[in-house]
């Protein structure tokens, strides 16, 4: 292929006006090209370590001193905080119940968004809808919907006992100390499962469909196309469920204080209601930086270990 | 391949009774808050009388519309700040090369993982020694650099061609121009989007508030809400019910509005 490049100045100036060079306005400080991405960049870094890294670091060390709310007094403690709240049977009790919600909700919220997904995936017509009704509890306030569930569950009177009451032969869920926590995952799984499976549709959209009609064509029934097709498509969104589903657990502070503030007896303390409960309500910050560091190491061991050994496995999976 | 017309109406019919448990919460707050106080706690379903006495008193108690204004101004500036923080912070992240990029790259991501419950204590000491609990500087602050909008941004910055970077440079382009006048107009989807993201994450959420805030005064609608609906409201689910609708329902108008939008912002954190 030959280029004919303009030769005659006229044609020069023809092609330069087309072009119509746009006009950069001179900064009017003029940073040293070495400066310029500090001066883009340490805005943000420098907050995200003010606000981020720098209070994670700082709740490992809090727990090392011992701050008398009503003195003022800071008094260093050494390791004093540690020994008390690890072995306190309300940390152990918190963490117990923060692991059961968790558990009540994850795989739960993970698969029956992955159902919905799957069904409105399948849908001809109407997907559009049934994405917009399954969404709405995530762009619903939490704590408004948390106080319309605590109603729900009102004893005899509420909308829960009246259709299941009679059925599983249990009323006043969130007065029960068996029943409450569970009653907390009900809305837990009410609220993920439109949000899961909005992530999962997006994976969706990455299935073949040449594939898919080629695995038809092979005679593949609905479940082989489904596992061998779309799942691979969806496996990266089947970890990120999975991880956000679980961070979002173990963080779980908003319904319990709405629904049941932590009781009954301290049947829904999570760790994150009982760090609220020691750092703010009781101004006991010690205690509430030991809770911190538990759930903070929690939280880092479920995303190492999901990255690292589930994650990888599940895209393994993907790509066979 | 054609779907057979009696499995549509099987996924149908499965879909809407899932959907009859999502939708339950909604019709039931909207029922209660339009039954008399005296017949809440009566049986049966369908209110038999039908009342504004409970929003009127939801008004009568509640400083409804401070709570709306707090919430609009912390959620716009939190999202309005953000945007001028982390916007250059991606880009430069994407596309620049300096000393230091990938050590900044590393805090990006470990602060990814590090959830506001972990920083609560630690910040509201430091907020409490400077003096500013209970203001809006505290609800906003600690939110205007977002990892994950760095992340989230950085990602739709690094999937424009090089060509158009170096395109720009080559007429003169400086890093600010090239950032306001080539990598905005491009990853506008994506600021908006995260914007959605960001506004109602920061509009819902109640665990910040609930840490540094004590009065009413800069209380955002969720703090203001759980304050009546559990503190000062006692049985009258009639007029919690009736607060808790007036809660959800501007995020839920906007969601009927630009449902596109809301579920573009919280589907593409999982790309």
């Amino acid at each position: 292929m030959t280029v004919t490049l303009p030769t005659r100045t006229a044609d020069v100036e023809q092609v330069r006006a087309r072009l119509q060079p746009v006009d950069f306005p001179a900064p009017r400080v003029r940073l040293p090209n070495r400066l310029e991405p500090v001066a883009l960049l340490s805005p943000a870094i420098g907050l995200l370590l003010l606000f981020v890294v720098l209070p994670a670091v700082l709740a490992f060390a809090i727990a090392l001193f011992d701050w008398s709310p009503l003195s003022g007094k800071i008094t260093f403690v050494g390791f004093d905080n540690y020994a008390r709240i690890l072995t306190s049977p309300a940390l152990r009790n918190a963490l117990g119940n923060t692991l059961l919600y968790a558990l009540m909700t994850v795989p739960t919220s993970v698969a029956g968004g992955l159902l919905v997904a799957v069904g409105i995936n399948a849908l001809t017509r109407g997907r559009v809808i049934w994405r917009a009704i399954y969404f709405l509890p995530t762009a619903a306030v939490l704590v408004a919907m948390a106080a319309a569930w605590r109603w729900i569950f009102y004893p005899e009177s509420g909308l829960f006992d009246h259709v299941f009451g009679g059925l599983i032969g249990r009323t006043g869920w969130l007065s029960s100390s068996d029943l409450a926590l569970a009653g907390l995952a009900i809305v837990g799984n009410w609220q993920n499962i439109g949000y899961n499976a909005v992530i999962f549709l997006a994976g969706l959209t990455g299935v073949r469909k040449d594939l898919q009609e080629a695995a038809l064509l092979d005679g593949a029934g609905a479940w082989h196309r489904f596992w061998h097709v779309s799942w691979p498509a969806i496996a990266p969104a089947t970890v990120f469920t999975i991880v956000i589903s679980t961070t979002s657990a173990l963080r779980m502070f908003e319904t319990a204080q709405v629904m049941t503030r932590g009781g009954p007896g301290e049947n829904t303390t999570t760790l994150a209601h009982l760090l609220w409960q020691q750092g703010i309500r009781n101004v006991d910050f010690g205690s509430a930086a030991v809770t911190t560091v538990v759930l903070f190491l929690l939280c880092l061991l479920v995303t190492a270990w999901q990255m690292r050994g589930f994650g990888t496995r599940l895209e393994r999976a993907g790509s066979r | 391949m054609k779907p057979h017309p009696l499995a549509q109406a099987g996924i149908h019919l499965a879909l809407a009774v899932g959907a009859v448990a999502i939708l339950a919460p909604f019709v039931w707050m909207v029922l209660t808050a339009f039954t008399p106080q005296d017949q809440v706690f009566r049986d049966g379903f369908l209110p038999t009388e039908f009342t504004l006495a409970n929003f009127a008193e939801v008004f009568r108690e509640v400083p409804m519309l401070r709570y709306y204004i707090n919430s609009v101004i912390a959620a716009t500036m939190i999202f309005g700040l953000q945007v001028i923080v982390c916007l250059p912070a991606a880009y430069t992240l994407a596309r620049l090369r300096f000393r230091g990029r990938s050590l900044s790259l590393w805090i990006v991501l470990t602060c990814l993982m590090i959830p506001t419950q972990i920083v609560a204590v630690p910040i509201y000491l430091l907020f409490s020694r400077l003096g500013i609990l209970d203001t809006m500087p505290s609800l906003v602050l600690p939110f205007i650099s977002s990892a994950f909008g760095i992340f989230l941004l950085r990602q739709f910055i690094l999937t424009i061609p090089q060509s158009v970077f170096d395109a720009a440079r080559l007429d003169g382009a400086r890093s600010w121009a090239t950032l306001t006048r080539v990598v905005f107009p491009l990853v506008k989807p994506a600021v908006v989007s995260f914007g959605v993201f960001s506004f109602v994450s920061h509009w819902n959420d109640y665990f910040w508030p609930s840490v540094v805030l004590r009065s009413t005064d800069n209380a955002t609608v969720p703090f203001g809400i759980v304050r009546f609906v559990s503190f000062e409201s006692g049985t009258s689910y009639g007029a919690q019910m009736a607060a808790a609708l007036l809660a959800i329902v501007p995020l839920l108008i906007g969601f009927l509005i630009a449902q596109r939008q809301f579920i573009a912002g919280f589907s593409l954190t999982s790309d």
